[in-house]
């Protein structure tokens, strides 16, 4: 078999060198044997002519030796090939369109794909990376649904868990890296030592680093990533050992990362050790996850998620034995929970991605019975010539060849427009923000999606083969052959296939109009909904003052106080204040507290809540509304008073019947002495910490910032002016306060409203194109088969209008037929989209459970668009003059 | 000329093979080499000689080269190959084998049965 390929592919590669050489040597034979016979005796004209006859047809010969190298079913290919190709040109209308419908098609399906293929199906960059796990805490009942993992947890499960090859724990964070005059915020991670080894990554220089280094005194060494490293160190081959300056001290290089690593979507370019004091790792510390650690582990070969999920419960059963904490912990539904890292990393897209891709393969489905439609009608068109063919002796594998050459041809030129309309499309996709997805920046148009392309449009091109076969092989010979005078009735058997063609896409269209209406609707109401504050004129930016700088809070109260005195001088700012987390920065830590004389009921645990501090005029610059007492201000923070303010949510919860004002609470999981309570003076509105679209009224407490500090705070700035126009003035301000202190993540309150909204803005954008491009389709469809109908029936109308059938009574016959297939169409998408909404749900946002407005508007918009295809056709059947077509023939 | 025989179906390849083992030839000569070494027995339409030789070519059983005839004209000439060679054994051996079978069967006379 093998053989034969080579053979083949020898003579394919040189095919005009193969019928020259073939030639010459049977004119050879033929001139040496004249040659021989006139030797013999014989005169040269007959010898010629013997030669002739007793080698026998030249061209059959030729045809034989062909066929003996077995290119026949090439020759016929490239025939075929040829023949698709003229008759393709010769019809330039139904050939754009085609190949308009599948680009477009053939596009959006590439472009989700790419999406869908870089973030769900190509595996982590890592070996054996489906062998990674996550795990983290979760305590349900407290409503804390994730809380990372301690570095107790760490300390304690490393090297005790027999399933695991390796425990590694991290955190990411910022650090400013350089000296005074030239610093540079970075983003950086903090790894435990055994990070690189979990993962399965070797460093390309130097070491990883050891437990030595995982005390706050030792840990001052760094291993860089490649791009860090050729930056920064114009990548220096001797960089082992040399120094560099990380939030004002020292740091010695240990190790550089080769150029692919890259961990998750992490944007850190530098990494540290995790390094932790003793009190930090002790059993006390074991519930503090906070959801700024994470942990993650490596399955030994052989080992499954089930066997290290059990070995975890098995573990934590046993530590809480002489656990103090335990009940309280059991209480609140405790658990560990190991997951796979890949798919828990992309968990939160991948409902959204894969109603993407489902949105867009019904795009291509009513783009391939759109196409199917055209085909049949043009096959129709070619009935009687490929009857006479089959009478003439083609058989059904050549007809069937044909049709799969013919649509095969279509779909691959199809597929490469469909290939470059990808490329812009991820482009475009990119302005809706796929970058800031999880795995996001790992999307890429690659040889791998090329592949998937070609693949796609040969599948394609053989289903669409598949009617086109059928019709041409259909018993219709002798039909469309008798049919001669009559111009080729359709057969009601190909008739009913296009109407039912044109009632599936009818029908698909509304299930896709209907989901795209149905995320609309929902960004919609969650656009509608009040994040707590006035969120417009206000000014963000994130100020992370490291420690080492300002080591206690005095320092940084008196930081506060001079940013805030000089930030107020600003023109335009009316109110400033501080905050340690901004609402929807994505930072949706929740902390425990415990509220004096309140009692617990059974089924109750204690709650995690929301917890800020504040300083400066943080509540007016905001715009949170005051429901009862008063805000805190700089003074509080200033005495660091025992006081605090809480959110509606908070008081509802605990206090429903009686005022907040003067009640106590512990910033702690359970109740001590009173001189560490807080006493609550004011109730604000309350604030969606977590996003628009969250509904648990989690319940937030604001905290003098002197008694809640933090190496992060953000600045807030209410403005008269618009806020993006006051970010440098802002930035060099804090530069003339501090120059190793940068801003970072300048933005508005409603940039990040509007940021925080990606996830439903999106998928309803992307729907919305589909949708319109459906309608595009719907109408070509629709267009094509009535103005086919009208051709056909020509005669027939000619006929009835001689007979006295009035113009409105022809346009009304087509109209009714369109409206028949419209309304089925409606009714089966109805049905459709009803199945539809209800799996969409977890993606949608107070949605109704039937939402029959949507639902009402997609139908309408699609009988409006299929209406307004059939006018033109319908009308033009009108207007046939009945002399005219009964004349032709 | 003496009395010529129709080719069995089959043979024509074996005969090919055979030719072409004695030394390189062009069609042409692998006709008349044929003719010569079976003593003008046997008749080979010339027409289905050369699909014969391009089928044998494209199972790699012979190769193909361009070379200069006798009287200085490019020709296309016919070697063995290794698997052409060891086609030929085994045909011929089992052309043998028939050949005796067949002659032992023919010269049977009523007495042997």
């Amino acid at each position: 078999m093998l053989k034969h390929f080579r053979s083949l592919f020898r003579v394919l590669k040189s095919r005009r060198a193969f019928e020259q050489g073939m030639s010459e040597e049977l004119r050879f034979h033929i001139e040496q044997y004249t040659d021989d016979l006139v030797h013999s005796g014989v005169p040269p004209q007959e010898a010629a002519r013997r030669a002739r006859i007793e080698f026998g047809s030249f061209n059959s010969v030729q045809e034989e030796c062909r066929e003996a190298r077995g290119l026949n079913p090439f020759d016929e290919l490239l025939r075929q090939l040829r023949h698709a190709a003229r008759l393709l040109w010769k019809t330039p209308k139904f050939t754009a369109t085609a190949l308009v419908t599948l680009a477009v098609c053939l596009g959006a399906n590439l472009t989700i794909f790419a999406v869908v293929d870089s973030i769900l199906l190509r595996p982590l960059p890592f070996p054996e990376a489906g062998r990674l796990v996550t795990i983290f805490n979760t305590y349900p009942k407290a409503g804390v649904d994730r809380d990372g993992s301690s570095i107790a947890n760490y300390y304690e499960r490393r090297g005790r868990i027999p399933a695991f090859a390796g425990v590694a724990i991290y955190r990411y964070g910022t650090a400013v890296l350089g000296e005074a005059g030239s610093t540079e915020r970075e983003q950086i991670a903090r790894v435990s030592p055994d990070f690189f080894s979990t993962l399965g990554a070797s460093l390309a220089m130097g070491r990883s680093f050891t437990d030595e280094e995982t005390t706050p005194q030792t840990d001052k060494v760094v291993i860089l990533t490649d791009a860090y490293w050729r930056q920064h160190f114009h990548a220096d081959p001797h960089v082992i050992g040399r120094q560099l300056r990380v939030d004002g001290l020292w740091n010695t290089v240990a190790g550089v990362l080769p150029p692919g690593f890259r961990f998750l979507s992490s944007e850190a370019r530098l990494y540290f050790p995790f390094s932790s004091s003793p009190e930090e790792r002790s059993p006390l510390q074991r519930h503090s996850g906070g959801n700024s650690k994470h942990m993650i582990a490596r399955l030994k070969p052989g080992s499954t998620l089930a066997q290290a999920q059990a070995q975890i419960d098995a573990q934590n059963a046993t530590l809480e034995v002489d656990d103090p904490q335990a009940k309280m912990m059991a209480d609140a539904g405790f658990r560990s929970v190991v997951a796979p890292l890949h798919a828990d990393h992309v968990a939160s897209i991948r409902p959204a991605l894969l109603w993407m891709q489902a949105g867009a393969f019904a795009l291509l489905l009513i783009g391939a019975v759109n196409l199917t439609n055209l085909l049949l009608i043009r096959a129709s068109g070619r009935a009687k010539e490929i009857a006479v063919r089959q009478a003439l002796g083609a058989n059904w594998m050549h007809v069937v060849s044909e049709a799969i050459v013919e649509t095969t041809l279509l779909t691959l030129a199809g597929g490469l427009l469909g290939l470059a309309a990808g490329a812009g499309g991820i482009r475009l996709l990119s302005a809706f923000g796929t970058d800031r997805l999880p795995l996001g920046s790992h999307i890429s148009f690659d040889a791998r999606l090329a592949g998937v392309a070609v693949l796609g449009a040969v599948v394609l091109g053989l289903v669409l083969a598949v009617p086109i076969a059928w019709f041409n092989l259909r018993g219709h010979l002798a039909n469309a052959i008798q049919s001669e005078t009559r111009g080729g009735m359709p057969g009601r058997a190909a008739q009913s296939v296009r109407h039912g063609f044109i009632v599936a896409q009818i029908a698909l269209a509304l299930v896709l109009l209907a989901g795209a209406g149905l995320l609309g609707l929902s960004l919609e109401r969650a656009m509608a909904i009040s994040p707590g504050f006035r969120a417009d004129h206000v000014l963000t930016g994130q100020i992370s003052a490291p420690w080492s700088k300002y080591p206690d809070w005095p320092a940084r109260l008196a930081f506060n106080a001079r940013l805030l005195k000089e930030v107020s001088r600003l023109p335009g700012v009316s109110a400033a204040g501080v905050v340690n987390n901004v609402p929807l920065s994505g930072n949706n830590g929740k902390s425990a507290a415990t509220v004096k004389g309140h009692v617990l009921l059974p089924s109750e645990s204690p709650r995690g809540h929301y917890a800020y501090g504040v300083d400066g005029d943080y509540f007016t610059a905001m715009g949170f509304s005051l429901r009862e007492g008063r805000f805190l201000t700089a003074e509080d923070s200033r005495r660091s008073s025992r006081v605090c303010v809480v959110d509606e949510d908070f008081a509802r919860y605990y206090w429903p019947q009686a005022s907040a004002l003067g009640q106590r609470l512990f910033a702690s999981s359970d109740v001590t002495t009173d001189a560490d309570s807080f006493t609550v003076v004011g109730v604000v509105s309350a604030v969606k910490q977590a996003g628009l679209t969250d509904q648990t009224a989690q319940g937030a407490i604001y905290y003098p910032y002197a008694l809640r500090t933090d190496d992060k705070l953000f600045l807030v700035l209410r403005t008269s002016g618009q806020p993006d126009s006051l970010a440098p003035a802002l930035e060099k301000l804090v530069r003339q306060i501090d120059p190793e202190l940068p801003v970072n993540d300048l933005r508005s309150m409603d940039t990040r409203i509007a940021d925080s909204l990606v996830a439903q803005r999106s998928p309803a954008l992307l729907a919305g194109i589909f949708s319109v491009i459906a309608l595009l389709l719907i109408a070509v469809g629709t267009y094509g088969v009535l103005s086919y109908a009208v051709a056909q029936r020509r005669r027939e109308i000619g006929v009835r209008m001689a007979l006295g059938a009035r113009p409105e009574q022809i346009r009304g016959q087509f109209l009714a037929l369109a409206i028949r297939l419209l309304v089925v169409g409606e009714i089966l998408g109805s049905v459709g989209a009803w199945v539809t909404a209800r799996a969409m749900r977890t993606l949608l946002f107070e949605v109704p459970p039937l939402p029959v407005a949507t639902f009402a508007a997609a139908a309408g918009v699609i009988a409006l668009v299929s209406l307004a295809a059939c006018v033109l056709p319908s009308h033009r059947a009108a207007r046939i003059s009945p002399m005219e077509a009964l004349a032709e023939q | 000329m003496g009395k010529t025989a129709e080719l069995l179906p089959g043979t024509l390849d074996l005969l090919i093979l055979k030719a072409v083992s004695l030394r390189p030839l062009h069609g042409y000569g692998v006709l008349q080499r044929i003719q010569q070494i079976s003593g003008d027995a046997l008749e080979i339409p010339q027409g289905s000689l050369y699909p014969a030789l391009y089928r044998l070519e494209h199972q790699e059983l012979i190769a193909a080269d361009w070379g200069v005839s006798e009287n200085n004209r490019r020709a296309k000439y016919y070697t063995l190959t290794a698997d052409g060679r060891r086609r030929l054994r085994e045909e011929t051996a089992g052309w043998n084998r028939l050949a005796s079978a067949m002659a032992a069967a023919l010269k049977t006379t009523p007495e042997e049965v």
